[in-house]
């Protein structure tokens, strides 16, 4: 199944440019398999060999992973996944 | 609580710092205390709206001061935010607008609010990209809940990365739209806004609790300086 990846800012020099991307899994796992596959070295800026880096959120809709079944969460048709990472400045 | 009775402490009088002491100063809020300690340089003054030409070189306090004259009541705090005087810098405050430039303050702010049960949002930009979350009194979800940690190494700030003007105005009164919200009673605890400058798109999202959260859990109870090395 294929679902949209909302890409932030500062990630969007590993997608050249674009804030949307879609990407094929059934789990968010999954998901960014095969979003590294499409857009090299993306996993590496989300994950570490614990799961989600702790400065970076992934959403399904409006649900954190991590409060949802983490890489295992289950995406469904509609679903829109959203990366946020933390940032500091002003 | 009535605005007119509040006192907000401002982290910062930076971008971020600058639309949202303006944006509260002109909603009533009754008193600002600003923390700070740094002078303006030219390259603030794209996006530190409150400061011009004749700023340069002179402390953001005093320009903010001046700027703000006549609008609310201004205390003026010559330091940063830091674990020897977070709690006197609160000591008195009712909410805190934290709008620092780097990850250690934030994640202070963050652990000195929950000790001290005072809410918090809390604003960052960079580049074309910014958010704000919005911290009740009860603590939780809290900056820790949503990013854990101190990162560890380099990261971009606006110094590092840059940040566009505008980027900081609508972020800033986005805080200030949260710190006011809270100020008036509404429930926007957990509210984590962002705002993409490219695509000029604004997403929210209810954050919650984490589990096993150190701040809001109440397992942070002291300011350890070195638990905020970056």
């Amino acid at each position: 199944m294929e679902t949209t990846v909302r890409i932030p800012a500062p990630l969007r020099t590993l997608t050249g440019g674009k804030d949307e991307v879609i990407a094929a899994g059934a789990t968010v796992g999954e998901l960014i398999d095969d979003l590294d596959k499409k857009h090299p070295g993306i996993k590496d800026r989300l994950l570490d060999e614990k799961g989600v880096r702790r400065f970076v959120n992934i959403y399904v809709g409006e649900e954190d992973v991590r409060f949802l079944d983490g890489l295992r969460t289950e995406l469904r048709a509609g679903d829109k996944v959203s990366i946020v990472p933390a940032i500091a400045g002003g | 609580m009535k605005r007119s009775d509040a006192r907000v402490l401002v982290v910062g009088a930076g971008g971020l710092g600058n639309p949202c002491a303006l944006a509260l100063a002109r909603a009533g809020v009754g008193t600002l205390r600003i923390c700070d300690d740094d002078v303006v340089e030219a390259t603030n003054l794209h996006r530190q709206i409150l400061f011009d030409d004749t700023s340069v070189g002179k402390p953001k306090l005093d320009e903010i001061a001046r700027a703000l004259d006549g609008m609310t009541r201004v205390e003026l705090e010559r330091t940063r935010f830091l674990p020897a005087t977070a709690r006197a810098l609160l000591d008195g405050c009712h909410l805190v607008v934290e709008g620092s430039d780097n990850f250690p303050t934030k994640f202070l702010v963050c652990d000195a609010c929950a000790i001290a049960r005072v809410p918090v949002v809390h604003a960052a930009a960079v580049r074309l990209h910014g958010t704000a979350l919005a911290v009740g009194a009860d603590g939780a979800p809290c900056y820790r809940c949503v990013f854990e940690d101190v990162p560890r190494g380099a990261v971009a700030n606006c110094e590092t990365a840059g940040v566009l003007g505008p980027v900081v105005g609508v972020v800033g009164a986005l805080q200030a739209d949260l710190a006011l919200a809270m100020l008036d009673g509404r429930d926007v605890g957990g509210w984590f806004v962002s705002y993409d400058a490219k695509t000029d798109v604004l997403r929210r999202a209810k954050m919650h609790a984490r589990a096993d959260c150190a701040a809001c859990t109440r397992r942070i109870d002291d300011l350890d300086e070195r638990r905020y090395k970056g």
